[in-house]
């Protein structure tokens, strides 16, 4: 029996190599499991299953990419995009994170706006975007006040959440040690809802994206949603597939460049998120 | 001079299910020496940990009072530590940052703190882990973490709740004999929750024993043990066999008493 497995553990091992080593290449796993959405992609398109006016394939488009990039357009609208997200996350964060902590925090404020939250939240963004037009017109302030809007409320839940799930031990440990309520606050109620936090800023963000392409599709003159709908108009869809992919891939880059490093900076190096081998 | 003086405590609270006025601590009073090590133990849910939260200041008694140092106590305070069941460390911060944490909010200056907290670290055995993360640590090093994190603070009294409960056999009586080094070379006053006779024994001065609820001082043990203690010594010794009969005894007595009242009401 020993003998046996003893002989078979190189092979397995020299076998798990080359294979743990790709799955580990980050390249690899990244943009691996898009090959054969894409093949799948390029087969429908090559097979001509839809009329090209309908269906383009990656040739196509990612020949209009390099070239909506070449004039300049994508860049700019990129940019429009872009600058309209950071205003809305900005003040939605702004905004959403201190309400979320009073809210959090004081048990009268709770009572008071828990219906209101509810409520709030419960209507769409884009359910707000008639009557935004008719106040601020077909401005940035509109798509800012739509963003703001989306940003808000799931940040402020999940802060509330984040804030019950700080451990009550935690909490008579840093007051036994001799620290006030506003230490208490800083000092262990802040971080200790960090995990929570993170997930709503993470979602926040999500439906702020969403709620980006929803304003400019309908009040845009320019940005990445006006784009698409701008080439559906002219019969372009070369252009709405464009417009998709990029959202994915500004999605990934956002992940990967800043909610992911943040993540593994804090929660994950303070073993947080495995949540309950810490309270064990 | 006693450090702590526990005077006819008593503690109701009600259901916020039921509505029902619950009695969780009858009537307890004793006291506790300066530099004394003493358990409180009871048959489970006899309200020995309320009895401590209220030492601790985390609830508030319905009659009664706690004297630490001659005055009465409002609220928790630094000078009445406490080591958790739970551990309760501060995931976020590191090691060391976890035992400089009451130094800083009791306004230590930056450059002693870190030598203060370095010595504790010693002292529990957890030199060279000063930049580790709590998560990083086995159960029975997080609680000797937050052992150093209280006694950094020099504490009037440590308060102890079943702090060795969550680790498992071997470990705690390697964290038992380490806490009797420790009480030994620093005689700090301790005030000891648990449910475990051995421990409490081996550990302690005295030992209260506790009716259960609504929970009474049953008796109160002095141990006839020599220190330095060990766990090899002292499982031989007729003294530390004697004093676990007794208070075995003391709790089943009770516990006996319940089932019958129990037959009784039914």
């Amino acid at each position: 029996m020993s003998v046996s497995t003893d002989r078979a553990r190189p092979v397995a091992g020299r076998r798990r190599g080359w294979k743990h080593r790709l799955a580990q290449n980050g390249t690899v796993r990244t943009l691996g499991p898009f090959v054969p959405v894409v093949f799948l992609w390029w087969l429908v398109a090559e097979l001509d299953v839809f009329p090209s006016a309908f269906f383009v394939g990656p040739a196509t488009v990612l020949a209009e990419m390099a070239d909506l990039i070449y004039k300049g357009i994508l860049p700019s609208y990129l940019a429009d995009s872009l600058n309209r997200l950071w205003n809305g996350v900005l003040f939605g964060m702004l905004i959403g994170i201190p309400a979320g902590f009073v809210v959090a925090l004081s048990t009268w404020a709770r009572k008071l706006t828990w219906p209101l939250l509810m409520f709030f939240q419960a209507i769409a963004d884009i359910a707000w975007l008639p009557i935004v037009i008719v106040w601020f017109g077909f401005s940035l302030t509109a798509v800012t006040f739509v963003i703001v809007y989306t940003i808000v409320f799931p940040l402020m839940i999940s802060i509330v959440a984040g804030v019950e799930q700080v451990p009550r031990d935690v909490i008579r440990a840093a007051r036994s040690l001799g620290a006030g309520r506003f230490r208490v606050f800083t000092d262990v109620i802040v971080p200790g809802s960090l995990p929570s936090v993170a997930t709503g800023i993470r979602t926040g963000l999500g439906y702020g994206w969403r709620a980006l392409i929803a304003a400019e599709i309908i009040i845009g003159s320019s940005g990445l949603g006006f784009m698409m709908f701008d080439s559906r108009r002219a019969g372009e869809v070369t252009g709405v597939f464009v417009g998709m992919i990029v959202l994915g891939v500004l999605w990934f880059a956002l992940d990967a460049l800043v909610l992911a490093p943040f993540e593994r900076s804090t929660i994950e190096r303070w073993g947080m998120v495995k949540t309950a081998e810490v309270g064990r | 001079m006693k450090t702590l003086e526990i005077s006819g405590l008593h503690k109701q609270f009600v259901d916020s299910y039921t509505d029902e006025v619950v009695t969780a601590v009858g009537d307890v009073s004793f006291a506790v020496e300066q530099g004394e090590f003493i358990s409180v133990l009871g048959p489970s849910g006899c309200g020995k940990t309320t009895v401590l939260n209220i030492v601790a200041g985390f609830e508030k008694q319905t009659d009664g009072s706690v004297l630490v140092g001659g005055r009465e106590i409002s609220g928790p305070s630094p000078e009445r530590g406490v080591v958790f069941q739970s551990f309760a460390l501060f995931p976020w911060k590191t090691v060391l940052g976890n035992v400089v944490f009451g130094l800083r909010m009791r306004g230590v200056p930056r450059q002693e703190r870190e030598p203060i907290a370095r010595q504790y670290l010693d002292l529990v055995g957890l030199e060279g882990f000063e930049r580790k993360f709590p998560h990083e640590l086995s159960g029975g090093m997080q609680q000797r973490l937050g052992v150093a994190r209280v006694l950094a603070n020099e504490p009037e009294v440590m308060l102890m709740d079943e702090p060795f409960a969550s680790v498992d056999a071997q470990t705690r009586r390697k964290l038992q004999e380490d806490l009797t080094g420790i009480f030994e070379s620093k005689r700090p006053t301790v005030f000891f929750v648990t449910h475990d006779v051995d421990e409490a024994v081996f550990l302690s001065d005295r030992v209260v024993v506790l009716s259960s609820r609504p929970s009474q001082v049953n008796e109160i043990v002095t141990v006839p043990l020599e220190r330095p203690r060990d766990w090899r010594s002292v499982l031989d010794d007729p003294d530390f066999r004697h004093t676990v009969t007794h208070i075995t005894d003391l709790l089943s007595g009770d516990e006996s008493r319940v089932v019958q009242a129990d037959l009784d009401s039914a």
